[in-house]
């Protein structure tokens, strides 16, 4: 069973060293079997392998439970056959940027770190790893264009992280719920007109407009379809056009007609709006197949599961252009203790791609071409036997067509990222939606605190 | 109507209503955490559902609970050590310290209080690496003691201050030594300030938040308010019954130790911070 | 001398862990510290500048204090009613201050995520209980969290219930401070019920509502959890406080120097009135 793949001869090694190995590998031993349920010690392989030591990791505890039953396995066993003794830690998503700093104040922490959105703000962080993505992709094809935009600063000509994964974002609805009022939601005008008739039936549209990242995503979206960006390929902000008018006043008429208050009321808990749909209220959420999947897995009562179907986003006066729910990003600090162990880690679990789509529930999708080529991912779509049959076969064509980076058509940078965490945009909508300033005017001091905030990013170098 | 009448439906008029207020949360939180998962959302299933304690054989059984409850009082226990040994002799030195000098400490004591926590973990986080405690119960246990000390020495100077120089002063001259007097003599008299001490540093200890979440990644050195959210919150579901059933477990016991001492803590304070 | 070999070690403690990252922390609120960074260029005051041309800011100090001064004149009302009929003894007194004591002694970071749930928008019990007494219909109930005014309320109605016990405690003392001889002269002289409430107890208790009011302002002040787990600051930032903000902008988008400023930027005024208090606390006891 020995891989024996680039290793040298085990004569290489001398007495002296093997001695060596040999000890730290019992230490680690020890170790391991002190601590955590997730470390492992690597066995007395002593064959001169060039890896060694330790490697943490930092992620979060994944919406699809059987993927964190894959990873923890799968870090296990490449720790098993790189000498290495990796232990995987999992927090809540929420806590990921908290965590972020202080591990940078401290200038210690995890050697590799993940986080569900581009860390742009990080760059003088991390190491650059444009040397990682290059060896992904001699062996498992091009990285694609979304995740080019989203981990790499054209100013500073470098990769601040490697995302391994993106998430498709569908709108999800229930279809027995737009049957009964005789629509479907193809185009945003579509919704609009049949969002007073489901609220009518106790069944609100669930586009939520709260400090959230679910509620960003989905509104940054719905801007683009009426050709709304906040910047252009220049990385310039561009907010302040008519089209983002129109779109904010079009979507607060969807809110006042069509939804509650509820959705303005889920700060902080990018999971409300799941549970929105869970619970049976909501008649179409945007979300990633989680929202699906947690239903089915029968956890949520399931009894909808059914009847819940996934779209693109709906067409809007300027086409359909849609974004990534979310963009899992690996970083590896400049003052990571383990280095070598982290590029090698994080590259062969970008090669390990597919693994990951399928356990994922093709929740994440690679973004490397051919790690698992959308051709596959629809096979193994088409072969899911969850009502109605083949439903999730379009979420080849949502992430061919339809999903893009944050800050499309430019790149996702510091500047979008304060935007992005700073909730900027949800705040814009909301204040329209309830009727506190017109839509001209929120958009106006909108925009006034974005160009602020390029204007300081671009002082400190990092935007062009 | 007599005094005496008029004054107990003073008392339960105000009592009672207040009670159930204060105490509702808790009443709710105990219906969730018997029912089954599913059944939370359903209004028709209000007060009618059929009870269980799966919720509760989760929580023990398929969680770290007993694990993030024993680390809590270990911190809590050790923190508590730590700030007696320190705000003990500060605390009476303080006291006996006459005039401006005392008075100014004692204030800027307080003042420690007005510095916001919010920041304070980025450069803490740093101590933390430096002394190699990263993701250990250690780094908690020597951070906490900065909000936990400058409460109990304010506490006890005001304490040690209601206390007669003339105890002392006849301990002393019945061949006590300073130290002796101040073990033997003052420390017990002190006791319900030293207990109100006690009670309120362990409860800010298993209160504190931030600092846990940023200085503990691993599942083992969880403590209770970081492994609730972590994992209760499995993914987009919120294990609803479980989390009430998890601020439930500790808030009782914790409110009968409260309501058992509150004399004393009265006492505590009558003496403490208010000279 | 003795002195200062046993306030040492408290002070070396407290300089330490609270005096150093504090220092550090006014340094970095005249730098342009960026990305969890504990060092960045000086650039003097720019920081409280540009904080002061924001509007986000300029309404968290307002929220601020609206979030501060009502939950505490609420704890003050309610401890101050509460402690004087708790403090004579009648029977189911123990239970009912257990019940009481409750929301003290439980932890506040669970506890908050306890409302979260009390304040769902699906099953949210409070709404349950007002659509079954008729006062709202089920598909149009008031969202607690969902607007300006419902949410700061919430959070106001959170952080009160969870003051209220400690400030009741400390009533308690300031009741049974009063010497007995007061209040049995006073009887003499024939004060009783308000009269003598008004005369004879609150001036007496005065020093230690002080204390009451001025732990309540500091805890509410201070700190953050109710807000940042209830409502992050939402609805658009209505309820957006200087410790939630200056977390978002330090911590979570990266501003280390903004953020620190943010969070400094009450301190003077809260120094100040803390030094007020303890002094007219003081004053009002020699008296």
């Amino acid at each position: 069973m020995t891989d024996t793949r680039d290793e040298p001869a085990p004569a290489l090694l001398s007495r002296r060293e093997f001695l060596k190995k040999a000890g730290a590998g019992a230490a680690a031993l020890g170790v391991a079997g002190a601590t955590a349920p997730f470390s492992f010690a690597g066995p007395l392989r002593y064959k001169g392998r060039w890896l060694s030591g330790s490697l943490t990791a930092l992620t979060w505890v994944h919406f699809v439970p059987s993927y964190d039953q894959w990873l923890d396995p799968w870090a296990k066993a490449w720790g098993e056959k790189n000498d290495v003794q990796v232990t995987i830690e999992h927090i809540n998503n929420a806590l990921l940027d908290t965590r972020a700093a202080a591990e940078v104040a401290a200038q210690s922490g995890h050697d590799l770190f993940f986080n569900l959105h581009p860390m742009a703000v990080y760059e003088d962080q991390v190491i650059n790893h444009s040397s990682i993505i290059k060896e992904v992709e001699a062996k498992v094809g091009k990285y694609l264009p979304i995740a080019q935009q989203s981990t790499y600063n054209p100013r500073t000509k470098k990769y601040f992280a490697v995302s391994d994964s993106y998430v498709p974002d569908p709108v999800v609805w229930r279809h027995d719920l737009w049957n009964a009022v005789g629509e479907s939601p193809a185009t945003w005008d579509h919704v609009k007109a049949a969002a007073p008739k489901l609220k009518a039936m106790g069944h609100p549209i669930g586009i939520g407009q709260s400090q959230e990242i679910d509620s960003n995503m989905a509104l940054i979206a719905f801007m683009m379809c009426f050709g709304s960006f906040i910047q252009n390929e220049n990385n310039k902000p561009t907010l302040l056009t008519k089209n983002t008018i129109d779109a904010v006043k079009f979507m607060a008429e969807i809110a006042r007609t069509g939804e509650t208050n509820d959705i303005f009321s889920w700060n902080g808990n990018a999971a409300a709006n799941n549970n929105y749909l869970y619970a049976g209220t909501a008649s179409l959420i945007f979300n990633a197949i989680s929202a699906t999947r947690t239903p089915e897995s029968g956890a949520a009562g399931g009894q909808y599961a059914d009847d819940l179907w996934i779209w693109p986003i709906p067409a809007g006066p300027h086409g359909r252009i849609g974004l990534e729910h979310l963009m899992g990003c690996w970083s590896i600090w400049k003052f990571a203790k383990n280095r070598p162990a982290a590029e090698r880690f994080l590259a062969d679990l970008c090669i390990a791609g597919k693994d990951a789509t399928i356990q994922s529930q093709l929740y994440n999708f690679p973004t490397f071409a051919n790690a698992m080529p959308f051709k596959e991912i629809r096979k193994v779509a088409a072969a899911d036997k969850h009502k109605p049959l083949g439903k999730y076969t379009i979420l080849t064509t949502i992430a061919e067509k339809y999903t893009h980076n944050i800050g499309y058509p430019g790149t996702t940078n510091a500047a979008i990222d304060e935007i992005f965490q700073k909730y900027l945009i949800p705040q814009m909508f909301a204040q329209v939606s309830q009727g506190k300033l017109s839509a001209e005017d929120s958009v106006r001091h909108t925009n006034t605190a974005i160009k602020d905030i390029y204007a300081k990013w671009r002082k400190r170098n990092m935007l062009a | 109507m007599t005094v005496a009448l008029r004054r107990r439906m003073f008392q339960y008029g105000v009592v009672v209503p207040f009670a159930i207020v204060l105490a509702f949360p808790f009443a709710w939180m105990a219906v969730t955490s018997l029912k089954p998962e599913g059944q939370v959302y359903e209004q028709s299933k209000t007060w009618t559902f059929s009870p269980t304690l799966e919720n509760y054989g989760y929580l023990l059984h398929h969680t770290g609970y007993m694990r993030w409850i024993r680390n809590s009082c270990l911190v809590g226990l050790a923190v508590v050590l730590i700030t007696l040994a320190i705000a003990l002799p500060a605390g009476y030195a303080l006291a006996r310290l006459a005039g401006r000098v005392g008075r100014s400490l004692g204030v800027g004591i307080f003042l420690t209080y007005l510095v916001p926590p919010t920041l304070l973990f980025l450069p803490l986080s740093r101590v933390v690496s430096e002394l190699h405690l990263g993701d250990r119960l250690w780094s908690l246990i020597l951070v906490y003691p900065s909000f936990t000390v400058p409460f109990a020495i304010w506490l006890l100077m005001g304490f040690f201050k209601s206390i007669p120089q003339e105890l002392e002063d006849a301990a002393l001259i019945d061949g006590c030594s300073r130290l002796g007097a101040l073990v033997r003599i003052v420390f017990p008299i002190s006791a319900p300030g030293i207990l109100t001490v006690v009670i309120f540093t362990f409860s800010l200890v298993v209160n504190e938040f931030v600092y846990a979440i940023t200085f503990i990644t691993s599942s083992a050195n969880r403590t209770l308010t970081v492994g609730v959210p972590t994992d209760l919150i499995r993914g987009d579901l919120y294990n609803w019954p479980g989390i009430m059933a998890a601020i439930l477990i500790p808030s009782i016991p914790m409110a009968l130790v409260y309501n058992a001492f509150l004399n004393r803590f009265i006492t505590g304070f009558t003496g403490g911070a208010f000279r | 001398m003795l002195a200062a070999l046993l306030i040492s070690p408290a002070v070396l403690f407290i300089g330490l862990l609270v005096g150093a990252p504090l220092v550090l922390a006014v340094y970095l609120s005249f730098t342009d510290a960026t990305a969890g960074s504990l060092t960045g260029p000086w650039i003097g005051f720019e920081n409280f500048r540009h904080e002061l041309r924001d509007p986000i800011f300029v309404d968290a100090i307002w929220h601020t204090f609206l979030f501060t001064a009502i939950s505490q004149a609420v704890v003050i009302v309610c401890a101050g009613l509460l402690a004087h009929a708790l403090v004579h003894a009648f029977p189911g007194r123990w239970i009912l201050r257990f019940f009481i004591l409750l929301p003290w002694a439980a932890p506040i970071a669970l506890t908050a995520i306890g409302f979260l749930w009390f304040y769902d928008t699906q099953a949210s019990i409070f709404t349950w209980f007002l659509v079954k007494l008729h006062l709202v219909s089920a598909t149009n109930h008031p969202t607690w969290l969902g607007t300006p005014t419902a949410a700061m309320s919430s959070i106001i109605t959170v952080q009160a219930w969870r003051t209220i016990p400690f400030a009741t405690v400390i009533f308690l003392a300031g009741i049974a401070s009063i010497p007995q001889e007061v209040d049995d002269a006073a009887a003499i002289d024939g004060a009783t019920g308000l009269r003598k409430f008004w005369h004879v107890s609150l001036p007496l208790q005065l020093p230690i509502a002080l204390v009451a009011i001025l732990f309540g302002i500091v805890f509410t002040a201070t700190d953050m959890v109710v807000p940042y787990i209830l409502t992050a600051g939402g609805p658009f930032n209505s309820t957006q406080v200087l410790t939630t903000w200056a977390f978002q902008t330090g911590i979570n988008s990266g501003n280390v120097g903004e953020g620190a400023a943010i969070a400094l930027f009450m301190l003077p005024l809260l120094a100040f009135v803390t030094i007020a208090m303890l002094f007219f606390a003081r004053r009002a006891e020699v008296t």
